[in-house]
């Protein structure tokens, strides 16, 4: 039997209480909306959760000696006590197609003083030029400059700097152990202080040049504990760091590359939490909406009895007229797709390029680790945008279901006779 | 066998029995009665007499509670219901009283329609539906929506889609019950122009007196039992 006197059928019965086709309309583009924007927003509160919890200090990949973790023993350098190529290493990294920079670090821990008061901190040593191609740090300076290479400047926490009372140019004192089993000490000029948002960065990291932590703890220049990399696109680490495994030669054990899925297992659990919460949000936001299209559909249906009833008198199957009344909450579904879609769209593109910012509202704060700022950025959430397109011509579909079998049960001998 | 083919329609001793709060009426009551192709038949007789029941048992949309129907040759009772729908769409036309068009189609997509399901290609359709309503007076309004057409054009488009298909037999239920007396009589000469000039098969239910002077064949009906079956000479122009 021809479909298209159902689709014809269908189509049209649309505009007879164009009223309640306006609302079920709307109810399904608010539903499409909800769940885009929602899910795009979480999404931004993801990437911003990742981009933080790796952009800051760690990078999104990092290559060590294999035993360097999880104790971060200062002995355990790339290459071994002989160090290595630093510069080869490196070289190697940033050929991966999906790395933009790297950076050679050096891990140690001490005390840094000023005057009477004395704190414990982790070093990091830097190369100033590579470390901003890693790491935001740098760039969250609230007073002076990052350190020099070649010079005894440090740059210490916001909170650090407060326990200390010290301010740029003051001159600190900082004692660490050396490889060698002594104690390395010397004077270090407070270049500038970085707020990161992180409490515990804040108060305990303080970041030298590369070469004097090196000095400091008596390691030779080809000695490094780490080698950071930035991967732009968080979720492309994992393979880069795969191909590095292989590309670096640390298939034979010594060396160690790791994705920051590995190093920050807590973020991965959060993005993975954050899915399934936006599935459940799907299915909840559909879940209202089939009600709406499925109390439309039987109010529809039930009006027109006699004319399935005539249908059905003049020989239409029932199956036909189950999909007049399918075709018509489809329709329904397409045109609040897009009317959804009209809605959604300049919004997700004005919010993730122009987001509000709730900083003077709320302040920033932390999640997993992570800082996240209250700002209601959003991600171009393409995935569940379709998901949510496929869902809204599911839940149509189902909601007419019910209706459509009922219309298609009429009797026609006796709805005809009015009894 | 050539008495068989010109049967339109036929019962045998069939009954319709509904229940009403557990207490069984009878509707139709043992009424056997073959139908010839070309007859004008006209089942009359009081509200509750049962000719709509005995119109839907003719037509295939309810089923006897015993007895049997045949039209067309086609024994009824042992079709399940989607064979019994293909039946009506092949050999069975219908006008009812009311709740006739379908309001979101032209007259020309409502009389079409029949044809449409039997797949019938669209240019044929659309030649053979203006055919009929140059034929029934209905000519130039085939793009009109229902609701802007009158009562008596509205049937002319049912009656239009009834015979559209020649069917065995169009079976019509008070057709001219909502209608004036203007739009009844050009409604009554149009169906039975049909009748003589295309031979077309009509059976209607009805108390409508006009109607029934123009009946070749009256059959009245009286608590679901046949109390008369006459027949008299065509009354065309009546």
């Amino acid at each position: 039997m021809a479909a298209r006197p159902w689709w014809r059928i269908g189509w049209r019965n649309l505009g007879r209480n164009r009223r309640r086709s306006l609302i079920t309309i709307a109810a399904l583009a608010v539903g499409y909306f909800s769940v885009v924007l929602l899910v795009g927003w979480w999404d931004g509160v993801v990437v911003e959760m990742i981009n933080n919890g790796t952009g800051i200090l760690s990078g999104q990949l990092q290559v060590h000696s294999a035993a360097y973790l999880p104790d971060r023993n200062v002995y355990e350098t790339i290459g071994g006590p002989d160090g290595t190529d630093v510069t080869a290493i490196i070289a190697g990294v940033t050929a991966d197609p999906a790395v933009e920079g790297a950076a050679p670090r050096v891990y140690g821990g001490g005390l840094v003083s000023f005057g009477n008061a004395t704190t414990a901190a982790a070093f990091l040593g830097i190369d100033p030029e590579l470390e901003p191609r890693v790491s935001r740090l740098m760039d969250a300076l609230s007073s002076g400059r990052p350190p020099a290479r070649g010079t005894n400047e440090i740059l210490v926490g916001v909170e650090m700097a407060r326990i200390l009372g010290v301010e740029p140019g003051a001159e600190v004192v900082v004692v660490a152990p050396a490889v060698d089993g002594s104690l390395g000490n010397d004077l270090f000029v407070v270049s500038g202080v970085f707020t990161s948002g992180l409490a515990d960065l804040d108060r305990t990291f303080a970041l030298l040049p590369i070469d004097a932590l090196q000095a400091l703890m008596v390691l030779d220049p080809g000695r490094v504990h780490e080698i950071a990399a930035a991967v732009p696109d968080p979720w492309d680490a994992p393979a880069a760091a795969t191909r590095l495994h292989s590309a670096l030669g640390a298939t034979d054990g010594a060396l160690a590359v790791e994705s920051w899925t590995d190093l920050r297992p807590e973020l991965v659990e959060y993005a993975q939490l954050s899915q399934s919460f936006q599935w459940v949000l799907l299915v909840i936001v559909f879940g209202m909406a089939i009600f709406g299209v499925a109390n439309t559909m039987l109010m529809a249906t039930f009006e027109r009895r006699h004319e399935f009833a005539l249908l059905l008198a003049l020989g239409a199957a029932p199956r036909g007229i189950v999909w007049s009344v399918v075709v018509e909450a489809i329709a329904l579904g397409a045109i609040g797709l897009l009317v959804g879609a009209a809605v959604t769209g300049p919004v997700l593109v004005w919010w993730h390029n122009a987001p509000p910012d709730l900083s003077w509202l709320v302040g920033d704060f932390t999640m997993a680790g992570a800082l996240v700022r209250p700002v209601l950025r959003v991600e171009y959430p393409w995935s569940m945008a379709v998901q949510s397109a496929l869902a809204l011509f599911a839940t149509a579909a189902l909601a007419a279901l019910y209706p459509a079998m009922r219309a298609a049960r009429v009797p026609p001998a006796d709805t005809l006779s009015g009894r | 066998m050539s008495e068989q083919r010109v049967v339109a329609v036929r019962t045998d001793r069939v009954w319709k029995v509904f229940e009403h709060d557990g207490i069984a009426v009878d509707a139709v009551r043992d009424v056997s009665l073959e139908i010839q192709r070309g007859e004008f038949v006209v089942l009359a007789g009081p509200s509750g007499s049962g000719k709509t029941t005995l119109l839907n048992l003719l037509g295939g949309l309810t089923a006897p509670t015993r007895g049997a129907v045949w039209i067309d040759g086609q024994e009824l009772t042992a079709m399940k219901e989607r064979q019994r729908a293909r039946l009506r769409l092949e050999r069975v036309g219908f006008v009812f009283q009311a709740y006739n068009l379908l309001p979101v189609l032209t007259a020309l997509e409502n009389a079409e329609f029949s044809l449409l399901l039997r797949g019938v290609p669209a240019e044929e359709r659309k030649r053979k539906v203006q055919e009929l309503f140059q034929r029934i007076g209905i000519g130039g309004l085939e793009d009109r929506r229902p609701s802007k057409l009158s009562g008596g054009q509205q049937q002319r488009v049912a009656v239009a889609r009834a015979v559209v298909g020649e069917p065995a037999l169009v079976l019509a239920d008070e057709p001219t019950a909502n209608l004036d007396s203007a739009s009844s009589i050009a409604l009554l000469d149009v169906m039975t122009t049909l009748n003589e000039d295309l031979g077309t098969t009509f059976v209607f239910a009805t108390h409508d007196q006009r109607l029934m002077e123009r009946a070749r064949r009256l059959i009245r009906l009286v608590d679901g039992a046949v109390e008369s079956d006459t027949r008299r000479p065509s009354t065309k122009g009546a």
